[in-house]
């Protein structure tokens, strides 16, 4: 890792606003959400105020020495970058938490500036902090900023040329300080950090920190083996409960500072965001709630994305203007019959990878993002966690999981890279596993949705119940197989906030923007390939190849073969290749084809966001999972279906 | 990790103490995870904090200092507190 030069960390516990401050201070989009967790990679961009210096927005941390991926992956940061001093952002209302993390900081000996974010919100609960006392108590500058409306960003960039190494706000127990003092002693002497004070260092790798461990093994190479020495005296005067002694102390600390610099005013009720939260995850009135948002993410998604802004696209733009004109121009000015059908033939470039992509697609993850954006945004997800978590018990994971799966209703592959939120290898697996198997993503679901939507209501409800089913069978299964054991769920609920319309339409921007980049260039190597492989005269092998498997087992015409060849390269894209059969297809064929390939591997771009998470051995497991499982359970359905079905 | 208050009272876990309760946080059981209870001790359960019981169903959530947290009641019975009043409403 190359670190960056003049750096400024901006650190902090998850969901305080630091990718907000971020986007203030840079001008630069990181997806930003009332959710802990969104950050799961440290992002960089230079500074509004200073373009020769270089803002890091790293993951929220619950606490040091690292445990998740998203403290390890800060520890990292602080590792490995050349910072010119850390920000540490923190929630104003929570300064007793704030601080305790503000005590480890201070231990590693780097210039800081501490901007307590949302103060209008501690405000709003009677909570006043005196900010001078504070900045004099740590002795480094201390703002109160409201990062969403702006206000004390100017004062927090002046602040930063006056950073200032902290002062330290604890002494630990004395037993404690002589095993912090021998290992600070022997990190300076074989591994000492350019800027990380060799006592901060030493306080993290005594607390059990992996990655201060990792990089002290690095750099002290055979010597290494005395710091671990040393570490093992320190625990074992501690009675082997060091990391929790350690944590103690420096939330004492941080209580009795901020016990003297806070003031709290009687509030006689809750706030009524306050009560909001608590009527969506309440027993009885959470669950009304959660059908009145799932109805109107539909209406809006379903109905309004799916049905109206793509007939509008696709039908009467696509289909009824820029289709014809563009085959006209293309059939006169070209004169290779190859390249014209290459262009605007049955798979042709334009007429069928590029409609797809905009005509089709587009609309109806854009709708799903804004829908989604607006969730997040608004403090719903972490609460429909709370909801979701018993049901999620019965597949081994815990609510946290809920979050993937929704977005995995977006984009599988992106749904995918955030499983990173959860805890456990486990948990990550099997949620990996289930969204590439049974979750649709919106592209895929507004093409399943049309097309049996078309048929009967009865159509749509098997094709849900397959894949509710078989959701929970898998999962159950996957529970049971994979070893470890589930991680009861312990979520922290953000208040309910307004979405802000600004913030909801960035993150779509981005998201689209993240779509568009991954999604048009596959949908046109899809297109190609299935041109390249008719005008081989390969499709008809396959299709007849496939045959037995299609017609025989799924009971569909043989040129559904190629559907699943199209699914390969995007699950939605072999979805709309059945939809192109549509007219050629019974309700029967119609639900059994969308079920097989709903299941049927993800798409190509999922893969590899699989093996980059799982790895390839892993991912390979999967795949060879899923695609027998794939036709077995639409074969099934076929001959279910085939003995028990009057479709009305 | 269990400090006692002046007026001692039953330990009781938190996974049946009845919503509205204002409870004091005496310890956390071993039974917890290592790792969650740094979790826990992170996100402020530790000391003899006052805790508010929001909700019991269908997990229980409390209200610890300004942070508001869910905990599933495989964690919340194993969480040690001691009755102090009844809140307002």
């Amino acid at each position: 890792m190359t670190p960056t030069a003049n750096a400024i960390l901006l650190v902090g516990h998850p969901n305080v606003g630091k990718s907000v401050l971020f986007h203030r201070l840079t001008g630069a989009y990181v997806n930003v959400s009332n959710y802990p967790g969104t950050t799961v990679e440290v992002t960089q961009a230079s500074a509004r105020f200073d373009r020769t210096a270089v803002l890091l927005d790293t993951p929220g941390v619950l606490a040091l020495p690292s445990r998740s991926d998203d403290e390890r992956a800060t520890v990292r940061a602080l590792l490995n970058e050349d910072s010119r001093c850390l920000v540490q952002v923190g929630d104003a209302k929570n300064l007793r938490r704030t601080l305790t993390l503000t005590a480890l900081l201070a231990e590693l000996g780097v210039p800081m500036v501490l901007a307590l974010n949302m103060h209008d919100e501690a405000a709003a609960r009677g909570v006043t902090v005196d900010i001078a006392a504070l900045a004099q108590g740590l002795g480094i500058p201390v703002l109160a900023t409201v990062a969403t409306s702006g206000e004390g960003i100017g004062e927090l960039t002046q602040s930063l040329g006056h950073a200032s190494r902290p002062h330290a706000l604890l002494r630990y127990d004395p037993a404690i300080e002589a095993g912090i003092g021998h290992v600070a002693e022997a990190i300076e002497r074989h591994a000492p950090h350019p800027q990380l004070a060799a006592r901060g260092l030493a306080i993290l790798y005594l607390g059990g920190d992996a990655e201060v461990a990792a990089w002290l093994q690095e750099r002290a190479g055979e010597k290494f083996a005395e710091i671990a020495a040393l570490r093992e005296a320190g625990r074992a005067a501690a009675g082997g409960r060091l990391s929790p002694l350690l944590a103690r102390e420096r939330s004492e600390a941080a209580e009795a500072l901020a016990a003297s610099v806070i003031q709290r005013a009687a509030r006689s009720s809750p706030l009524l965001s306050q009560r909001i939260g608590q009527y969506v995850v309440h027993p009885v009135w959470g669950i009304p709630i959660l059908l009145g948002v799932l109805y109107l993410v539909y209406e809006f998604v379903g109905v309004f994305g799916a049905g109206t802004l793509v007939g509008l696209l696709e039908k009467d733009l696509f289909e009824g203007i820029l289709n014809p004109a563009v085959s006209d121009f293309v059939n006169a000015a070209v004169d290779l019959p190859w390249l014209a059908e290459l262009l605007v033939g049955p798979y042709g470039l334009w007429t069928m990878g590029m409609t797809y992509a905009l005509a089709l697609i587009l609309p109806i993850v854009t709708t799903f993002f804004l829908a989604f954006g607006v969730l997040e945004d608004s403090g719903y997800l972490p609460r429909l966690s709370v909801i979701a978590n018993r049901l999620f018990a019965v597949i081994g994971l815990n609510g946290r999981a809920v979050l993937p799966m929704i977005l995995g209703l977006g984009c599988v592959t992106m749904a995918t890279l955030t499983t990173r939120i959860l805890h456990s290898p486990r948990e990550r697996m099997i949620t990996i596993f289930l969204l590439a198997l049974a979750i649709p993503c919106s592209a895929q679901l507004g093409v399943v949705l049309g097309m049996l939507g078309s048929i009967s209501f009865s159509a749509v409800l098997i094709w849900t119940l397959a894949m509710v089913g078989v959701l929970l069978l898998a999962g159950f299964l996957a529970a049971r197989l994979i070893p470890g054991r589930r991680i009861p769920l312990v979520t922290e609920l953000p208040p309910m906030r307004l979405p802000i319309l600004g913030n909801v339409l960035k993150k779509t921007g981005g998201r689209l923007k993240w779509y568009l980049v991954e999604v048009i260039p596959l949908f046109l190597l899809g297109t190609f390939i299935m041109y390249a492989l008719d005008r081989l005269g390969a499709l008809p092998a396959i299709i007849e190849a496939g045959e037995p498997l299609v017609s025989g087992w799924l009971g569909l015409p043989k040129e559904a073969s190629a559907a699943f060849v199209m699914g390969f390269l995007r699950r939605d894209f072999g979805a709309t290749g059945l939809f192109a059969m549509a007219h050629s297809l019974s309700p029967i064929q119609a639900v059994v084809g969308m079920i097989t390939i709903t299941l049927f591997i993800p798409c190509f771009a999922s893969l590899m966001m699989m093996v980059k998470e799982q790895g390839v051995k892993t991912a390979a497991a999967m795949v060879a999972l899923i695609v027998p499982f794939a036709f077995f359970i639409g074969g099934l359905f076929n001959i279910v279906l085939r003995a028990l079905w009057m479709p009305t | 990790m269990s400090p006692k208050p002046a007026n001692v009272h039953a330990r009781l876990p938190l996974a049946f103490i009845p919503p509205g309760s204002v409870v004091r946080l005496a310890a956390l059981g071993d039974e917890i995870d290592p790792l969650q209870r740094e979790q826990l001790l992170a996100y402020g359960l530790a000391g003899n904090h006052t805790l508010t019981v929001l909700q019991q169903q269908p997990m229980t959530v409390i209200l610890a200092e300004e942070v508001e947290l869910a905990l599933e009641r495989e964690v919340a019975r194993h969480i040690w507190v001691e009755r102090e009043a009844r809140a307002a409403g």
